[in-house]
């Protein structure tokens, strides 16, 4: 790591950074300093490839503490031309255009903090490689050169899986409630089934046809809020609630609804006849559950109008099978 | 056949419009007759809870009004009884999803096939008011014995005797308190009814068990020892024609206040 004083401004040179994700990281490590504020930045860039999005949001998070990017410095042709596209200057770092660091007490001692900060960043980095290193079997394919695009895409692949499958392992969501009627009263099992089937007839509007369209291609509307009784949403698409649903509210999405609260109102995904959809709720209490055409009802013996809040919180996934909407509950680990 | 319909109405808010829409309901289905209860308070609605049918509710009756469903898929049957069904208000919209013309046409139909049409009007006296009581031909008016609440309930017989269509109405005072009347505390029945010259159709005394009943989904009248219970019960009779006493409202005597009856009077000697 270098860097240095240039007409009232730092020189950082990042030319060490493997990807945009360690980039930020740093630059933003280095950025939360005070000195920064109000100076030039120089980025030295290295062999880093930058796409012009990912420089302008670079110049953005620099810009965002009152800083400016003067020039940068790159060896890579992509960065050249992002750079180029965005207005900002390029040029090579000549150790001569550096002006020498003006040798009075107080610099020194800024550059100091600096370097210490930085030390700092490099023992958290060291955590951070640790802790992949523990639930990950990437470890052999990174030694092994990656040379084509398709080694790539292989590697990314098998990460995600992993991630994912270390999140949710499979076999630890079980079906615990079934709604096991297909009409109303049909109950087969004797334990009580959460949500009952309303027979409700062909309920899709005029024209629309069932279909499984891939709700993770989705856009997503984000909320983050507490929907209260009358207020409804609509949305073409998956739709995140963060905070509670309560009963009287109305979520009527055409992908998936997750609610990260308790879901306490009318739940309507894949509205346009989207089969594949699901609703899920940390607390999964929904007055009224429709996915797609088929209605289901919460059991009589579960209304407790009064009874909202609660601090017990099952994760729980409503989906349709077999005609019926099954719900997984997330079980507890221990 | 023709059926009746009847508006219940008030004026002031929290007088009980609901829970006696709800309760007289159960009550006339009870009795053998057909009964539609439509809620009108769009936005507010209550009258499902009351019954236990929110989670029943897929269409409403701006769903019908808007020609999105049949009038009769809207309808939601009781869970207890097949001759009570619901016609609920929307929720997530306002009083100007509906307009006079259209809930007249909803109970003009729903007439024909039913004995009651029961109508729970919303608080107030604007727009919800007027749709409310446009479709029918008789009104119960609900008031409390509070100054307010009379004040409101007289408001509203006024606006009632200046309609046509309405060819009859009557009061319901509810939430009476004998014990609070016996200290002059509260307005007697009897005041209440020559302050507001209006004949009465039922008395319900206050009751604790209307609390739960609301929080269970589940009307009072259900409850065949509920005092409350039996006073809506007595009101759906005097509905259907029957001549019935008022309900003696005094407090059961038990043993222990028979007791402590001697031992005041014992006392009084001393």
């Amino acid at each position: 790591m270098e860097k240095g004083f240039v007409e009232n401004g730092f020189i950082i040179d990042l030319s060490d950074v493997k990807n945009t994700t360690q980039l930020v990281f740093e630059l933003s490590s280095i950025m939360e300093h005070p000195d920064v504020k109000g100076k030039k930045i120089c980025l030295k860039l290295g062999d880093l490839d930058l796409k012009q999005s990912q420089l302008l949001s670079i110049k953005a998070l620099i810009e965002s503490m009152d800083a400016d990017i003067a020039f940068i410095d790159t060896n890579s042709e992509q960065t050249e031309a992002s750079a180029i596209s965005l207005g900002i200057i390029i040029s090579e770092l000549n150790e001569e255009e550096i002006p020498s660091i003006t040798a009075s007490s107080e610099n020194d001692i800024k550059e100091e903090s600096v370097q210490v900060k930085i030390e700092e960043i490099d023992d958290k980095k060291e955590n951070l490689d640790k802790t992949i290193e523990v639930h990950a079997d990437i470890e052999q394919s990174q030694n092994s050169p990656i040379e084509t695009a398709e080694d790539i895409e292989d590697i990314y692949e098998e990460e995600t899986t992993q991630e994912i499958s270390e999140i949710i392992p499979r076999e630890h969501f079980e079906t615990n409630f079934e709604t096991l009627a297909v009409n109303e009263g049909l109950v087969s099992k004797e334990e009580v089934s959460k949500y009952i089937l309303l027979d409700t007839g062909d309920v899709l509007p005029v024209g629309v046809e069932e279909n499984s369209i891939n709700t993770e291609v989705l856009p997503t509307l984000y909320i983050s809020q507490t929907l209260r009784s009358g207020q409804t949403v609509t949305y073409d698409g998956n739709i995140l609630i963060i905070g509670d649903a309560h009963p009287g509210s109305e979520i009527v999405a055409t992908g998936d609804i997750t609610v990260w609260g308790i879901l306490g109102g009318i739940a309507h995904a894949g509205s346009q006849g989207n089969v594949t959809s699901k609703v899920r709720a940390l607390k999964l209490n929904a007055i009224q559950l429709r996915i797609a055409g088929l209605y289901a009802r919460r059991n009589d013996t579960l209304n407790v109008p009064y009874v909202q809040k609660t601090n017990e919180f099952t994760p729980e996934e409503a989906k349709i099978e077999d005609g019926k909407i099954v719900i997984y509950k997330k079980l507890r680990r221990d | 056949m023709t059926g009746r319909v009847i508006v219940i109405t008030s004026g002031k808010g929290g007088v009980g419009k609901t829970t006696t829409s709800a309760n007289i309901g159960t009550a006339l289905a009870k009795a053998g007759y057909k009964v539609v209860l439509i809620d009108t308070d769009l936005g507010l609605r209550n009258l499902d809870l009351l019954l236990g049918l929110e989670n029943r509710i897929v269409y409403t009756i701006v769903d019908v009004i808007e020609e999105r469903c049949k009038l009769k898929q809207a309808l939601v049957k009781d869970k207890k009884n097949p001759n009570l069904s619901l016609l609920a208000a929307a929720q997530t919209r306002d009083k100007t999803a509906v307009n006079a013309e259209q809930l007249k046409e909803i109970c003009d139909t729903l007439k024909e096939e039913n004995d009651f049409v029961l109508v729970d009007c919303p608080a107030g006296i604007e727009q919800g008011f007027q749709n409310a009581v446009a479709g029918a031909s008789e009104a119960i008016v609900v008031t409390t014995p509070e100054m307010s609440a009379i004040r409101d309930a007289d408001r509203i017989i006024g606006l009632l005797e200046a309609k046509e269509e309405i060819k009859s109405y009557k009061l319901l005072l509810n939430r009476v308190r004998p014990s609070l009347i016996k200290s002059n505390e509260m307005m007697s029945v009897d005041d209440v009814v020559e302050i507001l010259s209006c004949p009465l159709v039922g008395i319900i005394p206050e009751d604790t068990g209307i609390i739960t009943s609301t929080n269970k989904g589940e009307p009072i009248v259900n409850d065949e020892n509920a005092l409350a219970g039996k006073a809506y019960r007595n009101v759906a009779q005097r509905i259907l024609g029957e001549e019935v006493p008022f309900l003696d409202l005094d407090e059961p005597k038990g043993f222990v206040a028979k007791i402590k009856n001697v031992f005041a009077k014992l006392k009084a000697k001393v």
